[in-house]
């Protein structure tokens, strides 16, 4: 069956300070996928996310979003950032930042209004946050916070999802409502990539998986490919000693 | 109150809030040090244009010294790319070396006509209303008003178109970079603003308060509120505040006049400081010391609830099983009978109902991780907290 690519990546290179952090990456993202990015750290994951979102220059390579530069196509992808790179003592309320999530289909200069309100709202509603709309952000838990910020991704109404750890720090109810909302996404037809760390629950929540240690290891269906060839060529030999000592 | 005096107020008023607007993304943004470094390493320019034009508010000294203002930024994060320093010691590196620029061009070219360094760090507003703007014989008022009042005109207009990308850039740089809203631009653009404020208050006011009212109002507002659109405004009404009480108190002291706004200012901060009803030092302590009394409570009850044996629970050696000073032992015993919690029978204390209700909810809610209801059953609880 011929799928088609959402997520095209040739001989994709980044360097920081001249040290290559990703090498000569080749990568098709099927349409309709929930992808799993898997390695170790410092392999490269959120960098691979932020090269394909424009946010860092490649030294070499490209990436096309459904064919075309993704400077193009920003209104079809959406992305969750970790949570940690933000200042979560800003001074704003559960709903404003999910109103940040339209402001790309506003551009520039136009201002929010009524009906990016009613769309923030929904979100709010879709990740169970509408009671805490008002809240200022500082005075959410980890998980809370986490939710926001996938209702104001959700508020983009993208084709493609991409989110860097969003399991991080998070409780395990937040943890099973947010699987839940990326599996409706897939069934809805939607692209959804998710750098993971948590190896045993990626049979679980994933359908597709990328290996990744600076280069790509392997990329796949979870079924046919997760396996302990794999894991061992991208965590190393003791990948399995590790994993039974919580180090993974 | 004279005509001078009326035009002193308002300029130090324009400057006190065109300095706020750009200092709260500042603030904000954890670059509150390069507003000082701004505010230094202009004067070269400051000096350049000056030889050029022999006009201290020539829009060429503006562009000049804006330029090299936005140069100590680009040099700054040029230095602390390379990896070798951190930030803070980047900016230090930078603006002494422009400032000194600045002060032996000084020294060697204008030494007779009216550009120094005191005039530079400190200002001189009281001498504003005399250097007027004659336009075909007519008194136009004072040029530093009207340079200030442009600025304060463009950043303001600035602001409102650009609100909503200023906000998401300085929030989340990553999203702001992936919606195309290109943070380093409105960063940028940022520096471009604080620097043409920083030049336009600096004949006024000098360096030194150019800091003061991009900081202080800032931060303080910080403390006291949640919305960033509260957070401008009130941070320009207290820069706007401080100025004019900082005004009369240099009128009636026969002090510098940027010297005495400063002082206000540092401490309104501190008033803050001390009696922001959220973050404020009182209120933290107060918070705190609740919390301790609380937990001191939760683990006397289990104490009690764990000890069927009454020599356990006997009010007389209770103070030496928990290891307690007496007057935390009172205090504790004092707040858990006025909540009803327990009941002393014969010096014996044993849990209420309502004791044993609260003692075995808090401890699964603890064991559980669930602090949100553990919050709850406190409010449902107590009447009366230590």
């Amino acid at each position: 069956m011929e799928q088609k690519i959402a997520i095209a990546i040739d001989d994709l290179t980044v360097a920081y300070n001249y040290k290559p952090v990703l090498w000569d990456i080749d990568l098709q993202i099927p349409e309709g996928v929930l992808m799993a990015i898997v390695g170790p750290n410092g392999a490269g994951k959120s960098t691979l996310l932020k090269a394909i979102l424009d946010i860092i220059k490649p030294l070499a390579g490209s990436v096309t979003v459904y064919g075309k530069p993704y400077k193009k196509q920003r209104d079809l992808v959406a992305y969750v950032p970790q949570k940690g790179s933000v200042d979560w003592d800003f001074p704003t309320t559960a709903l404003d930042v999910v109103m940040m999530g339209t402001y790309g289909s506003l551009g520039w200069i136009k201002r929010p209004g009524q009906t990016q309100k009613k769309q923030a709202l929904e979100a709010l509603e879709k990740v169970g946050m509408l009671p805490f709309q008002n809240r200022q952000i500082s005075q959410l838990s980890g998980g809370q916070q986490q939710r926001i910020f996938l209702a104001r991704a959700l508020v983009q109404n993208a084709s493609i999802y991409f989110m860097d750890e969003p399991f991080q720090g998070v409780d395990a109810t937040t943890e099973k409502a947010i699987i839940q909302i990326l599996k409706e996404l897939r069934k809805a037809g939607k692209t959804v990539i998710v750098v993971h760390h948590d190896l045993q629950t990626v049979p679980e929540y994933f359908d597709w998986v990328t290996f990744l240690n600076v280069k790509k290891i392997a990329t796949g269906p979870v079924a046919q490919i997760f396996n302990d060839d794999n894991l061992t060529k991208t965590y190393g030999i003791n990948y399995k000693t590790s994993i039974t000592e919580g180090k993974l | 109150m004279t005509n001078a005096q009326l035009e002193i107020q308002i300029i130090l008023s324009l400057v006190a809030v065109a300095c706020a607007l750009p200092g709260v993304f500042l603030v904000l943004r954890k670059m509150a040090l390069i507003s000082d470094a701004i505010s230094h390493s202009i004067l070269p320019g400051i000096v350049l244009g000056f030889f050029i034009t022999q006009d201290l508010a020539s829009p060429l000294l503006i562009v000049m010294a804006t330029l090299t203002g936005v140069l100590t930024v680009v040099l700054v994060e040029y230095i602390q790319k390379t990896g070798l320093v951190k930030e803070d010691t980047a900016i230090g590196l930078v603006f002494p070396s422009m400032f000194s620029i600045g002060v032996i061009l000084i020294a060697r070219n204008a030494g007779d006509v009216h550009l120094d360094v005191d005039a530079v760090l400190l200002g001189e507003v009281a001498f504003a209303p005399f250097d007027r703007w004659m336009y075909n014989g007519i008194d136009m008022g004072p040029k530093s008003l009207w340079m200030i009042g442009t600025i304060l005109t463009v950043s303001i207009s600035l602001l409102i178109l650009f609100f909503k990308e200023l906000k998401v850039a300085t929030f989340d740089a990553g999203l702001a970079a992936s919606l195309g809203f290109t943070p380093i631009g409105i960063h940028y653009g940022l520096m471009t603003v604080s620097s043409v404020t920083t030049v336009g208050a600096f004949d006024a006011i000098g360096a030194i308060l150019v800091v003061a009212f991009m900081i202080v109002p800032a931060a303080s507002i910080y403390l006291l509120t949640n919305n960033l659109k509260k957070m401008l405004v009130y941070s320009a009404l207290l820069g706007v505040f401080a100025s004019i009480v900082g005004y009369w108190i240099a009128h009636f002291l026969d002090a510098s006049i940027a010297g005495t706004i400063a002082t206000v200012l540092g401490l309104l901060f501190f008033m803050v400081y001390l009696f922001a009803p959220d973050k404020g030092y009182i209120s933290q302590w107060y918070k705190i010391k609740q919390q301790k009394t609380e937990v001191a409570m939760l683990v006397f009850m289990l104490h009690i609830a764990n000890h069927e044996e009454e020599q356990e629970r006997n009010v007389n050696h209770l103070q030496e099983h928990i290891n307690w000073t007496s007057q935390l032992a009172r205090k504790v015993l004092r707040l858990a009978n006025q909540n009803n919690m327990i009941v002393i029978k014969n010096d014996v204390v044993s849990l209420t109902p309502k004791g044993a209700e609260f003692t075995n909810k808090a401890v699964s809610y603890i064991s559980d991780n669930k602090n949100a209801e553990l919050e709850g059953i406190k409010q449902n609880f107590f009447l009366f907290r230590g």
